[in-house]
């Protein structure tokens, strides 16, 4: 009757949890057991995006009821393309910044609870793809923050309390502003499923439901999820955050949690919110529909965040900190592609939007955490990650040199890796909106894609010649590169250039992912919210 | 106050697990019965002391000067906590071996027993008990920790 | 009534926002705990008070007695989910600011490093 395969990856997650919290006695097969639920996880979802998705005969999209309670009543979780591309994504990173952790964390700090946390934290990342109801989506963010909270504040020095402090505050903040916003459509709407609440929303006389609160409870939610994003103008955890919790987390926060605030941005304003009308026009705004709203203020927050995160990543000194404003401006490169596809009229423009944010999350996703692991691998190496104190890391470490210079040409999109064609699309969709409706806006849009472009380069290139090049210094001349650690990046890097190589396919599934999201009909249909009423 | 606590407590306890049983269907559950638990456990800390549990109930010796995390209660608390989300897993995980969806829950009403006649038995049991455990063994790890320091 | 809460949230978000500006962290701590409760008095009007029917309170439905008016019960089990989460958050917080001042020998935030 259901397809039990769609709840696979977080059952694996659950499993993998409860038996880590067994093992705490033995590190040695807990470790084990970790990284053996990474992969465990990993092949959960594979199996669900072959079997849902990308099979010859897939349905495109599952529901599953969790307990059989029937929509709206009971928790949907919904496997549909966007969930399973980034899904995809979750495991991807997930499973190499679990491996990772067994090889650099310090063995006394891996004890007890610190896979357990980590695989609390994929349980959360897990939980907001999967499920199809509001409230849920609030349960599982704060799954994912408390996990992160302990990392950020706890496996750090001494000196980032005051970072985890500020993080945990930030996050409260958010998280009330996210109750009110799901409290509200309650009241609005009458239900917090989200295929009901998108059917209710379109048809706002048939359901008795009063449509005009919902821009402002969407503005509401749109500030927790930018939040969680790291987009500006809330981007002020995201240095500190970065800095504190150990770089295989890091890797993870900046690959895969960032991506769930614009994974909420997408799934709630295009499918949730998608076909909604507000009576009157909003101020300032035209049109007169959440979308309308959204594409303004989304793209303001992208541009900003683009310019902010790469000026600030130019001036740094430490490769982290570096890589913590690149991940603001990154994620602003993500952010704007929404905003052009709110903007632009249904059709193919907006498609193409959605479809070139989702390519570019993936690649983000696989060269920023390169990235952060990359330079774990260097400080495990060398003990410091001050650009001051590194030089002449090539030589030394020609391996781990190659794979950090093939993630930053990977962010600067040099063909034929996979950041060229994640730029390519962006700009791409931001050229086709200024040809199809000529205005400063979309000359702004244009303009600052390339001033974030060019911001890239820089620092990037700051990198690389201050760590890599030139003379050795004593720290990097006694460094002791671990070849294990190697590996991983190796594979990563291998990831970057095959999914840049045999790009057809995954263009294809990012593109069925932005149908998934636009098709606000299918997913109504799928979840089939209409218990109590046909029954 | 060990007055209080000596009538109190079996109460509270006769009370959590009331409501604990019949949580299924009627007001109660896992969680307030594990809160309910930890009041009264608290109750008996307030009363007695941190190492009255061991010592004076359960007739074991208590080393002191030990971190409070390798006190044999704590540990105990601990391994509540994690018996009590293993079992709840296992609980929702068990639905799946009769190709129903995760957490499904049924029951089976057990009649001709004495003096009750017939039993409501609810797989959902096993869930609340998982809830009562995790409850039970987290508040109770806080409060020990927090208490001792 | 509805009147009334909205004061009440109002209030207690205002009051949340003061403490969660203070200088001192105990405060900030206050704060967060404020702002979360808020956050649940609010979800709790949210549902709204109805006559109530058999429907919408099973619960009262097996034991035959006359239902009273009630409140909706379902956004009654978001706020108890609510309610574990903001306790579990203050909890961490409280303990967070325990950290901070054994590091730090302050409850000034503004005097860290």
């Amino acid at each position: 009757m259901t397809d039990q395969l769609v709840a696979a990856p977080m059952l694996v997650v659950l499993t993998t949890i409860v038996a880590l919290l067994g093992l705490r006695r033995w590190p040695r097969v807990q470790r084990s057991a970790s990284v053996g639920g990474g992969l465990a996880y990993a092949l959960a979802v594979g199996a669900v995006a072959w079997s849902v998705v990308l099979a010859p005969d897939a349905p495109g999209a599952a529901a599953y009821q969790v307990g059989g309670w029937v929509a709206p009543f009971g928790v949907t979780l919904v496997v549909d393309a966007l969930s399973a591309f980034m899904l995809a994504i979750a495991a991807a990173v997930g499973l190499s910044a679990a491996v990772f952790s067994v090889l650099y964390v310090d063995r006394a700090n891996q004890r007890v609870f610190y896979h357990v946390l980590f695989h609390c934290l994929l349980l959360g990342v897990t939980g907001a793809f999967l499920t199809g109801d509001l409230f849920n989506l609030f349960v599982w963010f704060e799954v994912m923050l408390l996990a992160s909270y302990v990392f950020v504040a706890f496996y750090g020095g001494p000196e980032h309390t005051a970072a985890g402090f500020r993080y945990l505050v930030l996050n409260v903040v958010g998280s009330a502003l996210l109750l009110l916003s799901v409290g509200g459509l309650y009241a609005v709407t009458g239900t917090l499923n989200m295929a009901d609440v998108s059917r209710r929303m379109a048809a706002p006389g048939a359901y008795g439901v009063d449509p005009a609160p919902a821009v402002g409870l969407a503005a509401l939610a749109l500030v927790t999820f930018g939040l969680k994003a790291g987009l500006v103008p809330f981007q002020f955890w995201v240095p500190g955050a970065y800095r504190s919790a150990p770089l295989p987390v890091t890797a993870m926060l900046a690959g895969v949690t960032k991506k769930v605030g614009m994974y909420a941005i997408v799934r709630v304003y295009f499918t949730v919110f998608g076909g909604a009308t507000v009576g009157p026009s909003i101020a300032g705004v035209a049109g007169s529909s959440p979308l309308s709203f959204l594409a303004p203020v989304l793209l303001a927050m992208g541009i900003a965040s683009i310019l902010v995160g790469g000026v600030g990543a130019v001036v740094r000194d430490t490769i982290e900190e570096t890589l913590a404003y690149s991940s603001v401006a990154q994620i602003g490169f993500v952010a704007v592609p929404v905003g052009l596809a709110a903007a632009a009229p249904p059709g193919s423009l907006r498609r193409l939007g959605l479809a070139a944010a989702l390519v570019y999350a993936l690649h983000h996703a696989l060269a920023k955490p390169l990235l952060f692991l990359a330079t774990a691998a260097i400080r495990s190496a060398t003990g410091t990650n001050r650009l001051a104190d590194l030089g002449g890391l090539g030589g030394r470490a020609p391996v781990l040199s190659a794979c950090f210079f093939l993630a930053s040409l990977s962010l600067v999109g040099i063909p034929p890796l996979t950041g060229f064609f994640g730029k390519f699309l962006v700009f791409d969709a931001a050229a086709r909106r200024f040809a199809t409706a000529p205005g400063p806006l979309g000359a702004i849009v244009l303009i600052a894609l390339l001033a974030g472009a060019v911001l890239t380069i820089l620092y990037t290139t700051r990198i690389w010649t201050a760590s890599f090049w030139g003379e050795r210094t004593p720290a990097v001349e006694d460094a002791g590169v671990d070849p294990r650690q190697t590996a991983v990046l190796a594979a990563l890097a291998l990831a970057i250039v095959g999914v840049g190589i045999w790009f057809d396919p995954v263009f294809e599934f990012a593109g069925a992912a932005a149908d998934a999201a636009l098709d606000r009909e299918g997913y109504v249909d799928l979840v089939a919210p209409t218990g109590g009423e046909d029954a | 106050m060990k007055t209080t606590a000596r009538i109190m407590v079996p109460i509270i306890l006769v009370l959590a697990i009331s409501l604990l049983l019949q949580g299924h269907n009627l007001p109660g559950g896992g969680f307030i019965a594990g809160v309910l638990t930890t009041v009264a456990f608290a109750l008996v800390y307030v009363a007695y002391g941190l190492d009255y549990l061991d010592a004076g109930v359960l007739g074991r010796d208590v080393e002191p000067g030990r971190g409070i995390f390798e006190h044999r209660s704590v540990t105990a608390f601990r391994r509540t906590f994690i018996l009590g989300l293993a079992i709840a897993v296992a609980s929702g995980l068990g639905a799946l071996a009769f190709d129903e969806p995760f957490l499904s829950q049924t029951f089976v009403i057990v009649e001709s027993i004495p003096i009750y006649h017939e039993i409501e038995v609810a797989s959902a049991l096993a869930f609340d008990l998982g809830v009562y455990c995790v409850v039970v063994g987290v508040l109770l790890t806080i409060l020990s920790v927090v208490g001792a320091e | 009534m509805s009147v009334a809460l909205a004061f009440v949230v109002g209030g207690l978000f205002g009051l949340g926002t003061f403490l969660l500006l203070r200088r001192d962290l105990v405060r900030v701590v206050w704060g967060v705990a404020v702002v979360s409760q808020a956050a649940n008095v609010y979800l709790i009007s949210m549902g709204g008070v109805a006559p109530g029917t058999h429907d919408s309170v099973p619960v009262l439905a097996g034991h035959g007695e006359p239902v009273p008016e009630t409140t909706d019960p379902l956004v009654q089990a978001l706020v108890l989910t609510a309610i574990v989460i903001s306790f579990g958050t203050t909890a961490f917080a409280l303990a967070l600011t325990y950290r901070a001042y054994e590091e730090n020998e302050t409850m000034d935030v503004q005097e860290w490093q």
